[in-house]
């Protein structure tokens, strides 16, 4: 039994709880549990599961008495909107790369307008893909980089989809009154 | 639920934490089957249900005991009162079911 309320009184240390209110519970706790042994009655029948838990059991205990902050998991609620806005930002700059090259770097597909084509070229030339004929035979000559630049436009576009959602299902899920 | 038998008991008199598990225990109440009554006291005691103070218990170390303080006893009353309201609708839902064990 003092062996639970000694790992309380370390956990109590960890979370910064003020040594006289650490004192006061563990004192109560050892006092309560004194008496439970006296009676037969043991650690897990007074405690039930938190028996099997003395760090999260003292963390409750402090965050229920409010002289602790938040307990992990509130905090990482908290934590959870700023890896959303990294996420969100990081889309939006893939987005506006992704446009920007897009836009203004050299053109990594061509049409180029052929009326013959040497016997053997297409042996040297990236792949090419023959359009249906209209007057002049068109060839369309494919980069290897081309693709890049739209899936980075596509993956864009999904990801700032997907934070668009976690920030309404974040929204929903925040209580009342929530800091922001 | 819990915070409300916790403020019953209490409310008979001043009780230190495992007199108030006695307590619920003599009424068959087992509570601390799914946790402990201790985060239940500092919650109540963070929101000034309870009122607090030391005393010397029956020849041992002195103890924090716990009574319902003025906003305790109104909460109590709300509780009961919506307690008592909620058990009469289930019951009256409940009363014509007949049960009929085959033997």
């Amino acid at each position: 039994m003092s062996d639970f309320v000694e790992q309380c009184r370390q956990e109590w240390r960890r979370l910064g709880v003020p040594d006289p209110l650490a004192e006061e519970m563990a004192s109560d706790l050892a006092s309560d549990l004194t008496d439970a042994e006296a009676e037969g009655v043991s650690v897990e029948e007074l405690l039930g599961i938190s028996a099997f838990d003395p760090r999260s059991f003292a963390a409750s205990w402090a965050a229920e008495r409010g002289v602790i902050p938040v307990p992990p998991s509130r905090a990482n609620a908290r934590r959870r909107p700023r890896v959303l806005v990294a996420f969100t930002a990081l889309a939006a700059i893939a987005l506006i790369v992704a446009a920007l090259l897009l836009l203004t770097g050299n053109p990594k597909v061509t049409l180029t307008a052929m009326s013959k084509r040497t016997p053997g070229a297409h042996l040297k030339s990236p792949p090419a893909f023959v359009l249906p004929p209209g007057g002049s035979q068109q060839v369309l000559h494919a980069n290897m980089a081309a693709p890049v630049e739209w899936i980075l436009l596509v993956l864009a576009i999904i990801a700032l989809g997907f934070a668009g959602w976690l920030w309404s299902s974040w929204g929903r899920s925040r209580p009342p009154g929530a800091p922001a | 639920m819990l915070d409300l038998c916790l403020l019953a008991v209490m409310d008979e008199g001043p009780a230190y934490g495992y007199e108030m598990t006695k307590r619920l225990r003599d009424r068959g109440l087992a509570i601390v089957g799914e946790g402990s009554i201790y985060p239940l006291l500092g919650r109540l005691e963070r929101d000034g249900l309870v009122d607090t103070y030391r005393a010397a218990s029956n020849g041992g170390p002195p103890r924090k005991y716990y009574r319902p303080s003025s906003a305790g006893r109104v909460a109590l009353a709300l509780g009961v009162s919506e307690w008592r309201a909620a058990r009469d609708a289930v019951d009256a839902v409940l009363a014509p079911v007949k049960i009929e064990v085959a033997s």
